[in-house]
């Protein structure tokens, strides 16, 4: 396979959305708009986070960058490509129901490289090098149901890995954790964006995360989204929550975004 | 009403517990049994007939025109195998064209919904018409060298066929349930990992169905045991323990009418016992879904 082909095109810009315009039939049949001339970029190697209220339409964005739906109008590409032609570069994770519930923790974290047709054995020693990365070793023969959330959340990071995607998207997936939980997984994707110069467009409630987490933060207003405010998050890292300087900047963001939030309301 | 959770690890859920639980009405079966003995009743055999019976499964009933005991089961088992084996080869892959396909579904529903509630029983006298008495034997060695095969002889085609009936709408209909309810989740994450339809099929659909399809093929099962019992007391039958149930009731053998009773009723058991245990362990993830 030629080089090219495994690692993305060197370009500043991963995931990149043009006016995109996206409309769903209610029960009722009359249409109603989620999104709304949607304009955005996600830098490459980097975690681009999307914040909004509830019905901003920040699910729905991820669901187009990722080709599980189409645009009314306007563009979404991933690197320059339509995303339905990525096969296998994009991985996606959700809050739930990530992990297969009938497969065991290591059959999970295989799934990509059986879909692949590695070999039985090659992918075992693959998905032993990924859960003791993960500090999921001896959790392998468990099935989800049997982990915490947490440690289930570390299985679908897991899968993420084997399936060697480039570009995750991630859709509030800490949201259900505890705090001490979700800062952990915090600063495993953040050490597994830089080992691996993912591109991640992460959705998210929660401003702190966001903060936390994004080099890039994108706000949508309430529905339909529209982006309501686009910046750079230049905080150095390693962001340390209970420093001067992470609080100053912390605060300064903040009422930023709850202003435009709460324009519009 | 109490909660069924409330009960998880009360007595009741115990080997001990269960066991007594189960047998109790069984036991007063027993008490009603040995009462009808006392009371002098020519119906009810002794126990220790119906036991002399049951304790020499291989015997040839003197006087009754039955095969043993033990070969009648293993007729009965042999044609229930074979009607219930084809009405789920048939109905799971029919099921999963219907569950994926609304082409397949809307061609088979009315069909589905017309047939399914006739009980296959009374079926039985049309379908003999249109297959007359042929068996697995007649089909396969020709008429007239059917007779030198004598179980596949004993397999009448009829009686396969409204068995087939009895498992296959149970089983397609749990099918198709359990194909719809896959998780579109599941399906997605799969189409991102790039797998092929038969890999999304065997990795993801049958194994998020198979619980539903367990549960189908219980039921199914049971109703085959009822219809199959049922059948073998028509016309044209020569073995089965429906047969012997019958034909012993004919001659006023009672000893072998109870006998076959408590085999037909322990071997239904043992059947559900190990289908419960399949539904089981087919859904045994579900936990996290709930």
């Amino acid at each position: 396979m030629p080089l090219e082909d495994l690692i993305p095109q060197l370009t500043d810009t991963a995931y990149s959305l043009k006016d995109v315009e996206k409309a769903f039939l209610s029960r009722g049949g009359t249409a109603v708009k989620a999104l709304d001339g949607v304009t955005f970029e996600g830098p490459e190697g980097m975690i681009t986070c999307i914040v909004g209220p509830t019905g901003s339409g920040k699910t729905t964005v991820l669901r187009i960058v990722s080709g599980l739906e189409r645009a009314d109008r306007g563009t979404a590409t991933i690197n320059g490509k339509d995303p339905a032609t990525l096969v296998r570069k994009i991985g996606y994770l959700t809050q739930r129901h990530t992990l297969f519930p009938w497969m065991r923790v290591c059959e999970n974290i295989a799934l990509p490289l059986e879909v692949k047709g590695v070999p039985p054995e090659d992918a075992r020693s693959q998905v032993a090098g990924i859960c003791a990365r993960l500090g999921l070793a001896g959790s392998g023969d468990l099935y989800p149901h049997e982990l915490s959330g947490g440690m289930q959340q570390r299985a679908a990071l897991g899968r993420l890995l084997a399936s060697e995607s480039w570009y995750w998207l991630m859709d509030e997936p800490f949201t259900a954790l505890d705090e001490r939980t979700r800062h952990q997984l915090q600063h495993l994707l953040i050490d597994l964006v830089r080992e691996r110069k993912l591109s991640v467009l992460f959705v998210t409630h929660s401003i702190d995360e966001a903060v936390y987490l994004a080099d890039r933060v994108v706000v949508l207003s309430a529905g339909p989204g529209r982006v309501a405010e686009s910046f750079d998050n230049l905080l150095a890292r390693p962001r340390n929550r209970l420093s001067q300087e992470y609080g100053q900047v912390m605060e300064r963001i903040r009422t930023r975004i709850e202003s435009v939030l709460g324009e519009e309301e | 009403m109490t909660d069924r959770n409330d009960q998880r690890g009360t007595w009741a859920d115990r080997p001990v517990g269960k066991i007594l639980l189960g047998s109790a009405f069984p036991a007063l079966l027993v008490v009603a049994w040995w009462l009808g003995i006392r009371s002098g009743t020519a119906v009810i055999p002794s126990f220790s007939a119906v036991i002399g019976v049951l304790a020499h499964p291989l015997e040839i009933p003197p006087d009754l025109y039955s095969r043993s005991l033990a070969f009648s089961l293993m007729m009965t088992l042999i044609r229930l195998a074979l009607g219930f084996g084809l009405g789920v080869a048939t109905a799971v892959p029919l099921g999963f064209l219907a569950g994926k396909s609304r082409v397949v579904d809307r061609l088979f529903y009315p069909l589905v919904q017309i047939a399914r509630p006739i009980n296959p029983v009374v079926l039985l006298p049309l379908v003999t018409v249109l297959f007359g008495l042929s068996s697995l034997a007649s089909v396969a060695f020709g008429p007239v060298d059917a007779w030198k095969y004598d179980v596949a002889d004993q397999v009448q085609l009829a009686m396969v066929f409204i068995l087939w009936w009895g498992a296959f709408f149970p089983v397609f209909l749990s099918t198709v349930h359990g194909v719809r309810s896959v998780r579109t989740s599941y399906l997605e994450t799969m189409r991102l990992l790039g797998a092929t339809d038969v890999q999304i099929l065997r990795r993801v659909v049958l194994p998020h169905s198979l619980p539903e399809i367990a549960h189908g093929m219980r039921i199914a099962m049971g109703m085959c045991w009822l219809v199959l019992i049922a059948a073998e007391i028509f016309p044209g039958t020569r073995s089965g323990i429906g047969y012997m149930l019958c034909t012993a009731c004919k001659t006023s053998d009672y000893q072998y009418t109870f006998a076959a009773m408590i085999v037909i009723g322990i071997t239904g058991l043992l059947i559900d016992v190990a289908f419960a245990r399949f539904e089981r362990n087919a859904g045994h993830w579900q936990a996290l879904e709930r």
